[in-house]
């Protein structure tokens, strides 16, 4: 598996640039891909992102693997106007809470520091013998099934 | 924080003029609400496009109402009312189960002891529980004995209590039917108890509950029997529960587990033994009548249990043994109800208004509009149906009221952490799934798990549906999904002028042809997944004689659905049911056994695995899905060939086809439909236009499609990951033209309906709407065609 690298490490620092960059020209789209739009907010010509970093792609896929229980989402709280992030209790009946009182006026924005707040919060090597746990026995592995 | 203080549903999807249609309102807070109606014709925010547009209706029930509040009291369960033959003074209780949360979090919505059959209310009577420490429970009045053992979950288990009113003496007994080799004995338990059972007068049996109290409040008017609230809903299958009133030796209950079988003597008296029938108060027997809403008491009094809130049946029972698999073939291995805490059928609220649509009314997408003075809102909506041999207009829009069903009030942002994988970026939250989140009652989607983790395989549309909803974003798009996204089609034929009439799933699946024979062209949702056999058969009947169809999305026509018949009495539609089996997109799976359907006993999962295949619809059939974000498409030379370069009049050959729209940024996005001759698409298909090879690697090709598990599946990589517009001839002057992306209708509004995708759409529909069949072809293009022609050599294989 690919370890998710400490915030302060170089490899981070090349992935956040990107990953700001990407989420910046998405900006206008209805939709969003850790992608670059050649024009901003113009999906016609998409390239960089996840299809050209390897490892940006490969730890983005195992932030968005993780379970329900604890995980970060983005809480529309005014239509086409204000966003706020929000974390899952991963229990029935009890809703997201927010974890920030920034609001957002756009959707686009709490992408990113979704994943700025994920780098400082995954553990760097979770899924490797050392951290087997009994939940393994019943896929509680930090990859859910769909 | 407050979410939604109005919430609201009808009586009715579709209405005739002339016809009436009633209200239901929850108002929790403000003192009182406007209500109007209003014509809706484009439901999506985005400032990108139009923006949100609706226009007042005129009508007789425009007004202000009184705030009330009603509440949903979900959760399944059987029972029977207060009978003096429950009310007795020794007891035997036994049955099957297989518990799915014998133990739930203490901050769980419905957290607490879990009843399995219970003749108990306020301290007083018997009954089976599982307690709050997941151990089965005996309660004689307001004494307890539990075994101490914790039930296995997803496990069946034989329980059973008995009490001797003579000598006081309690005996609970839990034998689990797996037993592996580290598990504890857990031997009977027995316990002299001082009490004399008492009964709560008017208070009901209950199978998968307990009756929680007897009460004139207003709001409980919508629990079944009316003003009787149960409480600690169980979450699990039963199988074959029995009451007896007599304290039972263990070689007796064990006699007892065959039922009151009258077989067994030749004088027909209820049974096992002789001895045993003078003890039987009830032997229910879930296997009979799995297609209806009772539970049928093979006991002497007939005390059959009424099924509220539709609990899922046909599911396998203690002794099924794998070899049957369709519930009609071994009702006697089906004798299990699955229970469960949010299963909902009816909120059975009180009306708050109702309109009677006056004769004459455009057939159109309507909506009942609340608002309060402090900015509270929702919309409930509807439409205006003609009646058959009433059609108004030569076009008509088929609203995909079953796929809206499939997907009501849907939670996976909430529930399922594997949604971000499947949408490639953080999903985003809006007030209705804020709202539903809090409030299970409302029920799920057939996209869910119930509360207890297990497939969700019944919707109802008695009850508010917050995604059937104007102004709503759906996480999977970021963008409108469904109902808010059909209404960019319904914009751009206003805008455009075109007169249309609205049908709905649910009027073709009961019409059948008749619903559709009287118009020259019928126009699809973007999102048409889920059908019954019906529609799909008049769909094909009404292209074979002449009609023209116009197939608006993708990853149409994909599982099976049925309405369950129990609920016909109360209007067309009211339940559909669909299971997820062994192969297709599914967010759970059915367990083995379980692909059968309920109501109607047809086998559920996806169409084609029932031999329709989903590309012989329209065309083209679903290839992949991705949720990111969508492209373009680009003429192929076949949209130069004759028989269909008409739609393509006033479009450069060179044009990029929607590289713009309000779903994903472009026409090809989220779900995508190609044409495959080997998988039923007519072999004179012309592929028109393709956005192959520009989809992003969130795409992934469907796992139908193939049988092992390989890289290289994503949009960057294999070539069926794409969308293909499609076109091809009917017999009789028909025609499908298949457009083959969700994404699709979300450029028809860019740029004010001034586009390249507009342009294409107008050509098709001006040509199709047309009095008379289509012109034919040259005779050039009448030949002989397999399907293999378009085959590699040495790969012919059909798969």
């Amino acid at each position: 598996m690919i370890p998710i690298p400490r915030p302060s490490t170089d490899d981070a620092k090349r992935m956040i640039k990107e990953h700001k960059e990407c989420i910046d020209s998405m900006k206008g789209v209805a939709g969003n891909s850790v992608l670059k739009c050649a024009t901003p907010g113009d999906t016609t010509v998409v390239t960089g992102g996840i299809h050209e970093d390897f490892q940006l792609n490969r730890v983005l896929l195992r932030m968005r693997a993780a379970p329900a229980k604890g995980k970060l989402v983005v809480v529309c709280t005014k239509v086409e106007k204000e966003w706020r992030i929000a974390r899952l209790s991963g229990i029935r009946g009890v809703p997201p809470e927010f974890v920030t009182d920034k609001v957002y006026d756009n959707e686009q924005d709490p992408q990113h520091d979704i994943f700025l707040m994920r780098l400082e919060e995954y553990p760097e090597t979770d899924g490797f013998p050392e951290h087997f746990r009994e939940g393994w026995k019943r896929r509680d592995d930090m990859w859910t099934v769909t | 924080m407050s979410w939604m203080k109005m919430t609201g549903y009808a009586d009715k999807f579709s209405v005739h003029p002339g016809d009436t249609i009633k209200f239901y309102v929850n108002c929790d807070g403000p003192s009182e609400y406007q209500a109007e109606i209003v014509k809706m014709i484009h439901a999506d925010t985005n400032p990108r496009g139009p923006g949100f547009i609706e226009e007042k209706i005129d009508a007789a029930i425009n007004g202000t109402y009184k705030g009330v509040k009603q509440e949903i009291y979900s959760g399944s369960y059987g029972f029977v009312v207060d009978k003096p033959q429950f009310c007795v003074e020794s007891v035997t209780l036994q049955c099957w189960i297989w518990p799915t949360t014998p133990k739930t979090h203490p901050k769980y919505w419905k957290h607490g002891a879990q009843g399995l059959v219970t003749k108990w209310c306020d301290g007083k009577g018997y009954g089976l529980f599982i307690n709050e420490d997941g151990c089965v429970e005996f309660r004689v009045n307001d004494q307890v004995i539990t075994t101490g053992a914790p039930l296995r979950d997803h496990a069946w288990h034989f329980v059973a209590a008995s009490f001797d009113a003579a000598t006081g003496e309690a005996v609970l007994y839990h034998e689990p039917q797996v037993v592996y080799a580290l598990d504890p004995e857990i031997p009977p338990v027995s316990k002299k108890l001082s009490t004399k059972l008492a009964y709560v007068a008017g208070s009901p049996t209950v199978i998968a509950g307990y009756c929680g109290s007897v009460t004139d409040s207003p709001l409980a008017k919508a629990s079944v029997p009316q003003g009787v609230l149960i409480k600690g809903h169980y979450n699990g299958k039963i199988d074959s529960p029995r009451i007896c009133n007599r304290a039972l030796s263990r070689l007796e209950i064990e006699t007892m587990k065959l039922g009151a079988q009258p077989g067994l003597s030749e004088r027909r008296n209820s049974g096992p033994t002789g001895k045993l029938s003078e003890a039987i108060v009830a032997s229910w027997d879930f296997g009979d009548g799995i297609n209806t809403l009772i539970g049928k008491d093979k006991g002497p009094y007939l005390f059959h249990a009424t099924i509220v809130n539709c609990p899922t049946r046909a599911m396998t029972g203690y002794n099924w043994e794998g070899q049957i698999f369709d519930w009609k073939g071994a009702p006697e291995q089906y004798g299990a109800i699955h229970f469960h805490d949010d299963d909902i059928d009816d909120a059975r609220w009180q009306v708050s208004f109702e309109w009677s649509v006056p004769k004459g009314t455009s057939s159109k997408f309507y909506a009942a509009k609340l608002t309060t003075k402090d900015g509270d809102e929702d919309y409930i909506p509807f439409w205006v149906v003609p009646r058959v041999g009433e059609e108004t207009a030569k076009i008509a829009f088929m609203v995909p009221t079953i796929s809206y069903m499939a997907y009501a009030n849907e939670h996976l942002a909430n529930n399922a952490g594997g949604a971000e994988l499947l949408v490639y970026r953080v999903p985003i939250m809006q007030q209705q799934n804020m709202f539903l989140s809090e409030h299970r009652e409302y029920g799920g989607s057939i996209y869910d798990t119930h509360t207890d983790g297990s497939g969700l395989c019944l919707s109802s549309r008695l009850r508010p549906i917050l995604s059937i909803r104007p102004k709503y974003d759906h996480f999977l798009a970021q963008a409108p999904w469904q109902y808010p996204a059909d209404l960019h089609m319904i914009y751009w034929l206003e805008k455009k002028g075109y007169e249309y009439d609205v049908i709905t799933d649910e009027d073709v699946t009961y019409d059948g042809l008749a619903r559709l024979e009287n118009y020259n062209v019928v126009i699809s949702g973007s999102h048409p997944e889920h059908n019954s056999g019906p529609q799909l058969d008049a769909l094909h009947n009404y292209m074979q004689r002449g009609g023209r169809f116009m197939y608006m999305g993708a990853d149409g026509w994909y599982w099976v659905h049925s309405y369950h018949p129990a609920y016909d009495k109360q209007g067309r539609g009211i339940v559909t049911e669909m299971r997820r089996c062994e192969s297709g997109i599914r967010t759970w799976r059915a367990d083995p056994g379980e692909y059968y359907h309920q109501g109607t006993g047809e086998l559920g999962g996806m169409w084609r695995f029932r031999g329709r295949y989903l590309h012989t619809i329209a065309g083209t059939g679903m290839s992949s899905e991705g949720f990111d974000i969508s492209t373009y498409y680009s003429r192929t030379p076949e949209s130069n060939d004759a028989r269909v370069s008409w739609a393509f009049e006033g479009i450069n050959y060179d044009e990029k086809l929607g590289n713009f729209g309000l779903v994903g940024g472009g026409a090809a996005g989220t779900e995508l439909d190609i044409v495959d001759t080997m998988l039923g698409s007519p072999p004179h298909t012309l592929v028109v236009a393709t956005s192959a090879g520009r989809h992003t690697e969130g795409y992934l090709l469907v796992m139908e499609d193939y049988g092992f598990n390989q890289q290289g599946l994503d949009g960057t990589q294999h070539p069926r990951v794409r969308s293909d517009i499609a076109y091809h001839e009917t017999p009789n002057g028909g025609a499908a033209f298949a457009f083959s992306s969700i994404a699709f209708c979300g450029s028809l509004p860019w740029n004010n309906g001034d586009n390249n995708i507009s342009t294409l759409v107008g050509n098709v529909l001006n040509r199709f709407m047309k009095d008379g069949p289509l012109p034919m072809p040259e005779p050039a293009a009448i030949v002989h065609r397999g399907r293999a022609d378009y085959d590699q050599p040495m790969n012919k294989a059909r798969k």
